[in-house]
């Protein structure tokens, strides 16, 4: 319990730009991430989640210029040395994508695809890597799994497909996973089975994970703490709890009001008017003024700084929060 | 069936069946048989909105292009507004095209890029031959102003739009012949969760300014429940069951059902704390399971379900269900917790609804 104080993971003001004088694409983002910890990144399309999961990964195309740090296990991600970044990723460190159709090799059989990472990480002969590839593929409940070693993916279905590349993933006990909406491409029934699986083998190996979505529904499932992003920024953030009992950005009410709900009908859906401006037309100020029904001309100039509001660790970046108190004229 | 006698049915599916595959194709060799949809009876009443939902794979995509006999049916048959619409010849066919249009999920596809959005507003109007030239402008500035784009959009080209207004294009495009019945075959999954709302909320007013009957195929329940009047929930090609939209949510009866809206991430932390999970992969379309085609991942299965095939059967008033235990099952009901939001949560929503002058949602 006392290694639960160090964080795992601490990123402190990691933004992306493509070009000096374009907009970042992730703005000044920080965050930590204990070990065993769910966080979730949740935002619409643009809103720079999977390009932060990129980074974090080393994998950002070579255009990008990220800045900030991001420091897991004592070393910044950022800076280090590719051959160093190699030996982390897929060992200490993993990532799950959204395509589970694209992200498996065709020509390659499951069984090579999860022993891969056993021979590359931990010098495992091809015979000890096949043993850990049929364990692993038990672990995610893969059935008949002697017999999947042998298969290629498109053999599999494309819940099958996401349970191997958890394999792949998961085989080597990285203490952090990245997860890319994971569940995206999957049907509702297979979707609980997936989350259920991570969950469960995430407890097991104390792992812990981020994960990328654009579900609420999944957020309030999975999460232990969220991070709200819109444009780039981090907007609100704080624990499940938080952000669903107690929402205070804008941007978050208006995603949660945009959700139907499953019980009765009560009315029209809340919606965000427009939609996301392109990077090159972001406001100087929030990014969300140009879609905030309680904007005024502070918003649109100045950039409001994540603040703690409510619950101890739970912040959010708005000057009219709560908006009952600061902008109820508006409202009337 | 389900509708009486006086109800205005607009559209009535009987026994509807599409096979796709079967016999020996070069190089492949023998082809499976799939049974896309397999014995499918619905009728749709005038003005609702009648929604049909599943997985992917169930059929619900083959059986929205059968009743627009956009691919042919295998057996069975198709009434619109009365008339048997399977045998049709062509020029026929096209006429009625007019009555009944489709919009598809993928809005970056269904759009030829070449075209400017006027031209894609505008084909449907010329090919039926309802208007040209500066007539056929005027209808085209007409329609985008009722997808909420602006008419001067019209010389622009698909690639300049975001998904929500390629989303609207295509709306104005299915809606420019006027037609009585609107197909939405994922009308909205291909889009983000604000933008989402914005479509939802614009097909129900749609409906209602113009009267149209709409029939939407969706996977996700939330958004049919917020949308639809009736649905028909689809399983291997078979429809498992069909009621109003609360009873189906309230007292649902077939056990996949329930197994659908228990697998629905709630937007509430804590309220999904204990449910049994549907296990498996669906089987192949290609080799159905004999008797109840859902017995081999149903925990409730008996002997009967593995050997007879359950007909669909009313239950209760305008409550069909295809199970042979339907009737002996305990009462399913949604956790009490999915309805439970926080004040802080309902107040500041509705604020924030209310600030854009749409009256009170849900939080």
């Amino acid at each position: 319990m006392m290694a639960e104080a160090t964080p795992l993971l601490d990123v402190e003001s990691l933004s992306i730009r493509f070009g000096p004088s374009a907009p970042a694409l992730v703005d000044n983002l920080s965050f930590s991430l204990k070990p065993g910890e769910t966080l979730c990144l949740v935002g619409e399309s643009g809103c720079g989640k999977s390009l932060t999961a990129l980074a974090l990964m080393g994998l950002l195309p070579t255009r990008a210029q990220p800045s900030g740090r991001a420091r897991f296990e004592g070393r910044d991600l950022l800076t280090l040395p590719a051959r160093q970044m190699q030996d982390l990723r897929g060992d200490r460190m993993a990532m799950i994508f959204q395509e589970p159709m694209t992200s498996l090799n065709p020509a390659f059989r499951i069984g090579d695809q999860i022993g891969e990472s056993i021979v590359r990480h931990r010098g495992a002969s091809r015979s000890e890597a096949r043993k850990l590839a049929l364990d692993m593929l038990r672990k995610v409940r893969i059935p008949a799994a002697e017999k999947r070693l042998d298969a290629y993916p498109h053999q599999l279905s494309g819940g099958m497909r996401q349970r191997i590349m958890i394999a792949v993933a998961l085989v080597n006990e990285p203490d952090l996973l990245i997860a890319d909406e994971p569940t995206t491409a999957l049907d509702v029934t297979i979707q609980a089975q997936i989350l259920a699986l991570m969950r469960e083998l995430q407890r097991a190996a104390g792992m812990a994970m981020i994960l990328v979505t654009h579900d609420l529904g999944v957020v309030a499932e999975v999460a232990d703490r969220v991070a709200v992003m819109y444009a780039g920024r981090i907007v609100e953030t704080g624990t499940a709890r938080d952000l669903f009992d107690d929402p205070q950005h804008p941007y978050t009410l208006g995603l949660i009001g945009s959700l139907p709900s499953l019980g009765r009908r009560e009315g029209r859906l809340a919606t965000i008017p427009g939609s996301v401006p392109p990077p090159d037309r972001f406001p100087a100020g929030c990014r969300f003024a140009t879609r905030c029904p309680f904007a005024d001309a502070r918003c649109w100039t100045e950039t409001p700084p994540l603040t703690g509001i409510g619950a101890a660790g739970h912040r959010a970046a708005c000057f009219k929060a709560p908006i009952e108190a600061n902008a109820g004229g508006l409202a009337a | 069936m389900t509708a009486d006698a006086s109800t205005d049915i607009i559209l009535d599916a009987r026994n509807l069946t599409r096979y796709f595959g079967g016999g020996y194709r070069f190089p492949f060799g023998e082809m499976p048989l799939i049974r896309a949809v397999d014995g499918v009876s619905l009728s749709v009443r005038r003005g609702e909105t009648f929604a049909i939902v599943g997985e992917s794979g169930c059929g619900k995509s083959t059986l929205a292009r059968l009743i627009l006999r956009l691919i042919e049916p295998t057996g069975g048959s198709v009434r619109f507004e009365g008339r048997e619409i399977t045998g049709t010849p062509p020029e026929a066919m096209r006429r009625l095209r007019r009555d009944m249009q489709i919009i598809f999920q993928d809005p970056f596809g269904s759009l030829n890029p070449r075209m400017t959005v006027g031209a894609l507003i505008g084909e449907p109007l010329s090919v039926h031959g309802i208007a040209s030239g500066r007539e056929r402008d005027a209808r085209v500035r007409e329609m985008l102003r009722l997808v909420g784009l602006r008419p001067d959009h019209a010389g622009r080209y698909p690639h300049e739009f975001s998904g929500g207004q390629r989303q609207r294009i295509g709306i104005a495009r299915a809606l420019a012949t006027r037609p009585r019945l609107l197909i939405g075959d994922e009308p909205v999954s291909a889009l983000d969760v604000s933008i989402r709302a914005q479509v939802i909320n614009l097909l129900e007013d749609l409906k209602a300014q113009l009267g149209l009957t709409l029939i939407l195929v969706a996977h996700d329940l939330a958004v049919i429940r917020h949308t639809s009047d009736r649905i028909a929930v689809m399983y291997l090609g078979e429809i498992v069951e069909i009621a109003d939209r609360d009873s189906l949510f309230e007292t649902p009866r077939h056990p996949y059902t329930r197994s659908l809206i228990d697998a629905i991430p709630v937007p509430v932390p804590g309220a999904r704390a204990a449910r049994t999970l549907l296990q498996g992969d669906p089987p192949s379309p290609a080799a159905p399971p004999p008797g109840c085609r859902f017995h081999t991942r149903c925990v409730y299965a008996k002997d009967i379900c593995r050997t007879d095939r359950p007909a669909l059967r009313d239950i209760a008033s305008g409550h069909r269900v295809a199970c042979h235990l339907a009737g002996e099952l305990q009462a399913h009901t949604l956790p009490a917790a999915l309805e439970t939001v926080s004040a802080a949560r309902q107040r500041r929503v509705a604020l924030f609804a209310g600030a854009q002058g749409i009256p009170a949602s849900n939080a």
